[in-house]
């Protein structure tokens, strides 16, 4: 882990702010169109995010600043972790349960800084985005866990690895067809689109745990949230979708789950949190789990079965 | 208001200024009337998300406080406090007539009749209430003066504070809390 | 320093604090920090001396590298505590008491873990259980001293059993001959398991004996709950331990039924882990007080160790030894946060506290790096305990029981951050402006547990080597361990680099802070309102019932506690029917009703 490691992640970082923030300028427009408008322009998401650290800001105590230099440090260090088309950053480091587990260190720093502002509908935001962590988080980790066993590896890239080179059907998304759809579903859950976003709703409890933020806090908190989609859209590309052979492939693949997400979310009303949970723990648990038994049981899915 | 036509920017100033320019995010006040106009200006017919434009939860997110429509004493002590909670650079859009000069109901007792006597105001959107056209024709207006500097609305009651106080305190006067709370 | 002479000056130094308390409490306060210090550190020096065996008046010891390790976590948690005690002396009724049972009780968890024989083993544990017992019940209520000791004496009662089923077997007290001999008798052999391994069960808190934790470790003194959590608890890890190693478990079952190579007993005992991490997780979430918060998360982490170390192979085993460290360490710290917030407040009821970080801020960091360690988020200890354990079930793909421990470890990410936003984040109550932070004295326990949670976090190999070693004398393959890795099957794991990285994405965040303009602090009860005027902090604080709507999905639930009231009272009807049935009003008849039926039976077993 030389001085090379942590020039190649901090390009990583910038890199991949261009690209998903560039992606979430399109998806607007996407999603502009879906509602018959002609939408934003597509830098806008960039205007966003500038204007905003150009603006002052107000902050509510030591604790409010800490947490959101946690987070975004936190989520920084979970995107250098990533691989992406076989780059690594740090070789070695791409363990799925580091990835998963490195990510909650973000969320835990944004929850105390939100819950510091002292504002209730920011902890009222708070926990309803753990709540909705805990429906989707099970359902996507017993997919993992099975394809930890079924594959004897835990690491991101040499699971997305072992699913290239045998065509479209050697996706792990083919392979576990029922465990790919839980993850698409658990996605959906992942980036708060709808119907799983109440956490931030905002005419409801004031965007939740963003209320009291302004400023370059805001500012900080848009660019974690793009990091926090790559890393969360990057881990179902590797892990269902094969990853990429090269780095085109990847952005290609990536370009069409992400507006599909959004697609999704243009489309749909929004369930409240309680309803979340309960639809999690009802379809895409049980079948998480009958894929579990029958990748365990019987080895299909293993080998390409087609 | 004294607007200054030197540009006494910096580069970095322009540049942040473009960038406010560009991204406008609005938190409404829906005091009056123009509230209802805003929902058409928004969705697909008028399309405001097309000059950055959009609707935020929080003043501390927000940009733009808009006030749309008849401002009567009680709700100004609440926009007063949402306008000093917001961030600068800031600005202030007035709607309709009443909120010149009072409109229709000049001669209520509850109602104010200039807003910037308050607030400073940035723009006047005027009509009884400004059609939508009218409101894409006024943020139009007010993306230019940002780029140009003009909106200077912030500063300018950063500066004259003592008077903008003393106008809001005579309007309002002392409130002892005696609410559901407090005995 | 030999063993016994460790343990006789422990029950020295208690005698000791008992005479002295009776003069100055503080005084005597003070002599159980040193009493325990004393034992941590002489303790520590035996690892040059393990492997060998002493004999004292009727006990025999073994020191064996399990109970060096169980014993230095187990004093961890004790000394550490002991830095509070001198300021809870005002608030016992018998201070001298409390000091005398504090040392006692800690003097005995030594002889349990290095017990060569069951009775040295008994012997020693009931004396922990009675001292604690009589500690507990200083607390806020007698109740939960008298549950606290009905569940022990369940798991004595059994223990005594299984020792006498096991003597009576194999005709040797020693533990490891005892158990070992018992391979030719597979049907005694599950009888005992299961009798010997239920005392250890009810001691970690596992279901459906859990219910003795949070009535406990709620209501004893703030200065013991952090031990009976850090660590008593672990004793039953260690009981648990025994039964699986010097018991050979897997041996003896192999010809059973089994489930992915486990057999079925076994695989029993950890499906109760399993019950207990969900029935811990969910209670833990709706707690309002929290100290029965945190004494719940105990019954969830205690589910992952028994998890752990039932798996007995090479990765799961050792990824339950290392989380009876990364547990002991961030729970007391957690506990002792708690303590010291109540020593200023008076109170643990979360909805009665807020923004305390703006007065104790060193405390709000202790708890916030435990619960980071508890929760298994790098880079604390307890990630990588639960990532060993999640990498030893995906090895044997044991589905089920992965379900359960990703939703406990998803779960407690809700139930640690209840305390973190109502007590420490949140409006800062009008009577709390004043308090100030706790003293040196108190801090440096907890500045010391929170360094222990990042050293495990950061440098786990340290603790894994004597862990390795634990393996390699129970013959079981270790863990394999490279510098600063840890290799599974699976991948490996190389804390040291997670932490690197961390702190390179912290800083640059960091940097991206400072160079744009300094906010302008406002004050807490200037937030988003609506617009609205209000003048109560304690109503712009959100603390109870925090995941109201994840609570309403299962408030109908049972409750174990009112299952076993509603059994109390069942048995107690049995017993009055039969009183009155033999004292009534005619016990003639009833006496002849049974003597005929006692009959009836006989002629109809002879006729058979």
């Amino acid at each position: 882990m030389g001085a090379l490691n942590f020039l190649y992640a901090f390009l990583m970082l910038l890199l991949v702010f261009i690209f998903q923030t560039t992606l979430t300028g399109l998806n607007r427009k996407v999603t502009a169109r879906l509602q018959k408008r002609y939408g934003a322009r597509w830098y806008q998401q960039f205007l966003d995010i500038f204007k905003a650290l150009r603006k002052d800001s107000t902050s509510h105590g030591w604790v409010f600043d800490f947490g959101v230099i946690m987070a975004l440090g936190g989520i920084m260090a979970t995107v250098t972790f990533i691989p992406v088309a076989g780059f690594r950053a740090f070789p070695g480091t791409d363990n799925v349960f580091v990835i998963s587990y490195l990510l909650a260190v973000g969320m835990l720093g944004m929850a105390m800084s939100a819950a510091g502002s002292g504002n209730p509908w920011a902890s009222i935001g708070v926990g309803r985005a753990l709540t909705n962590m805990l429906a989707y988080d099970i359902p996507l980790m017993v997919v993992i866990f099975t394809m930890i066993f079924a594959f004897d590896s835990a690491s991101v890239g040499q699971l997305a690895e072992m699913q290239q080179g045998m065509g479209i059907l050697g996706w792990n998304f083919f392979r576990m067809p029922l465990g790919g759809i839980v993850a698409v579903i658990a996605l959906l859950g992942m980036l708060g689109k709808k119907p799983f976003d109440s956490f931030i709703a905002p005419a409801e409890i004031a965007s939740g745990p963003m209320v009291e933020y302004g400023g370059k806090h805001l500012g900080f908190m848009f660019i974690l949230h793009e990091f926090m989609t790559f890393i969360e859209v990057s881990l179902i590309i590797n892990l269902f979708f094969g990853g990429g052979a090269t780095i085109w492939e990847y952005m290609l693949k990536y370009a069409i789950l992400y507006t599909f997400t959004n697609i999704i979310s243009g489309v749909m009303p929004r369930f409240k949190i309680d309803q979340a949970v309960k639809y999690f723990y009802r379809v895409p648990l049980a079948m998480a789990i009958i894929q579990g038994l029958v990748v365990i049981f019987t080895g299909l899915g293993v080998t390409i079965w087609f | 208001m004294v607007l200054d036509n030197k540009d006494t920017r910096n580069i970095w100033e322009k540049i942040g200024d473009f960038f406010s320019a560009n991204s406008i995010w609005m938190k409404w006040y829906c005091t009056g009337c123009g509230a209802i106009e805003m929902p058409p200006t928004m969705t697909s017919r008028f399309d405001m998300e097309r000059l950055g434009m959009g609707p935020m939860a929080t003043p501390r997110q927000a940009d733009v406080l808009l006030i749309t429509g008849y401002l009567s004493t009680k709700t100004l002590r609440r926009v007063i406090y949402s306008y000093e909670q917001m961030n600068s650079p800031r600005y202030v859009v007035g709607f309709g007539s009443c909120t010149i000069n009072g409109g229709i109901y000049y001669d209520s007792y509850a109602t104010i009749n200039q807003l910037d006597k308050y607030l400073p105001v940035d723009l006047y959107i005027a009509g009884c209430m400004p059609r939508p056209e009218a409101i894409m024709n006024g943020f139009n207006t007010l993306i230019e003066m940002i780029k140009k500097g003009e909106a200077n609305g912030w500063r300018h009651y950063q500066e004259n504070y003592d008077w903008y106080k003393k106008n809001q305190l005579e309007s309002l006067g002392e409130v002892i809390i005696h609410d559901e709370f407090h005995e | 320093m030999n063993l016994n002479l460790v343990i006789i000056v422990s029950v020295a130094f208690a005698i000791a604090a008992y005479l002295v308390s009776k003069v100055n409490d503080k005084a005597g306060a003070f002599m159980t920090v040193a009493g325990s210090m004393f034992a941590l550190v002489t303790v520590f020096l035996l690892r040059n001396s393990i492997g060998s065996e002493i004999s004292f008046l009727y006990f025999n010891f073994n020191l064996t590298v399990t109970g060096w390790y169980f014993s230095l976590v187990m004093l961890t948690a004790y000394s550490m505590t002991a830095f509070f005690n001198p300021f809870w002396m005002k608030k016992l009724i018998y201070p001298a008491g409390y000091n005398f049972l504090y040392l006692l009780s800690m003097a005995g968890t030594l002889g349990v873990f290095f017990a060569k024989d069951f009775i040295t083993l008994f012997v020693f544990w009931e004396t922990v259980v009675w001292s604690s017992a009589f500690i507990i019940q200083m607390g806020k209520s007698r109740q939960a001293a008298y549950v606290y000791y009905v569940i022990s004496a369940i798991g004595s009662m059994a223990t005594l059993f299984a020792i006498m089923f096991a003597y009576g077997t194999t005709g040797t007290f020693v533990i490891n001959e005892a158990f070992k001999g018992l391979a030719g008798y597979p049907g005694r052999a599950i009888v005992i398991f299961i009798t010997f391994i239920a005392a250890g069960m009810a001691k970690i808190g596992i279901f459906p004996f859990h219910v003795w934790l949070p009535s406990a470790h709620g209501s004893a003194p703030h200065t013991f709950s952090p031990v009976l959590s850090g660590g008593l608890v672990k004793m039953g890890a260690f009981v648990a331990l025994l039964s699986v190693t010097a018991f050979p478990a897997y041996e003896i079952f192999k010809d059973m039924a089994s489930f992915r190579g486990i057999p079925l007993p076994i695989y029993f005992m950890m499906a109760l882990g399993a019950i207990s991490i969900v029935a811990g997780t969910l209670m833990a979430i709706k707690q309002e007080d929290a100290k029965k918060l945190l004494a719940y998360s105990s019954v969830a982490n205690g589910g992952y160790i028994l998890i752990g170390l039932l798996m007995l192979d090479q990765v799961g085993f050792a990824g339950g030894m290392m989380h009876i460290v990364n547990h002991a360490v961030a729970s007391a710290a957690a506990f002792l946060s708690i303590a010291a917030v109540a020593y200023r407040t008076g109170t643990t009821k979360m909805s009665e506290m807020g923004g305390m970080i703006h007065r104790m801020p060193v405390t709000y960091l202790v708890y916030l790096i435990a619960i980071i360690s508890m929760a298994g988020i790098p880079p604390m200890g307890g990630f990588v305990s639960k990532w060993l354990i999640f990498q030893g079930l995906a090895d044997k793909g044991l589905i089920f029981l992965a379900t359960t421990a990703f939703f406990g470890s998803i779960g407690s990410f809700l139930y640690v951050f209840r305390p973190l936003s109502a007590v420490f984040l949140g409006q800062t109550f009008t009577r709390d402006l004043e308090k100030k932070e706790v003293g040196f004295f108190m801090m440096f326990p907890m500045l010391i547990l929170t360094l222990l949670s990042l050293l495990t976090g950061v440098f786990p190999n340290i603790f894994l080597r004597v862990v390795v070693e634990i393996q390699s004398a129970f013959g079981m393959l270790p863990v394999t361990l490279a510098e600063n890795t840890i290799v599974t099957s699976n991948g490996f794991l190389d804390a040291f680099r997670v932490f690197i990285v961390f702190g390179f994405g912290f800083a640059i965040a960091f940097v991206l802070f400072v160079i744009r303009r300094k906010s302008r602090k406002v004050e807490l009860m200037d937030t988003f309102t609506s617009a609205e005027f209000i003048h109560t902090r304690e109503l712009l604080h959100y603390s109870h019932s925090f995941y109201a709507p994840f609570e309403r999905l299962y408030e109908k639930a049972p409750d174990t506690m009112k299952l076993y009231h509603k059994a109390a009272v069942k048995i107690n009807e049995l017993g009055n029917m039969a009183e009155s049935a033999f004292f009534g009003i005619r016990p003639a008849r009833t006496v002849l009703l049974v003597m005929g039926m006692v009959l009836i039976v006989i002629i109809a077993g002879g006729v058979l």
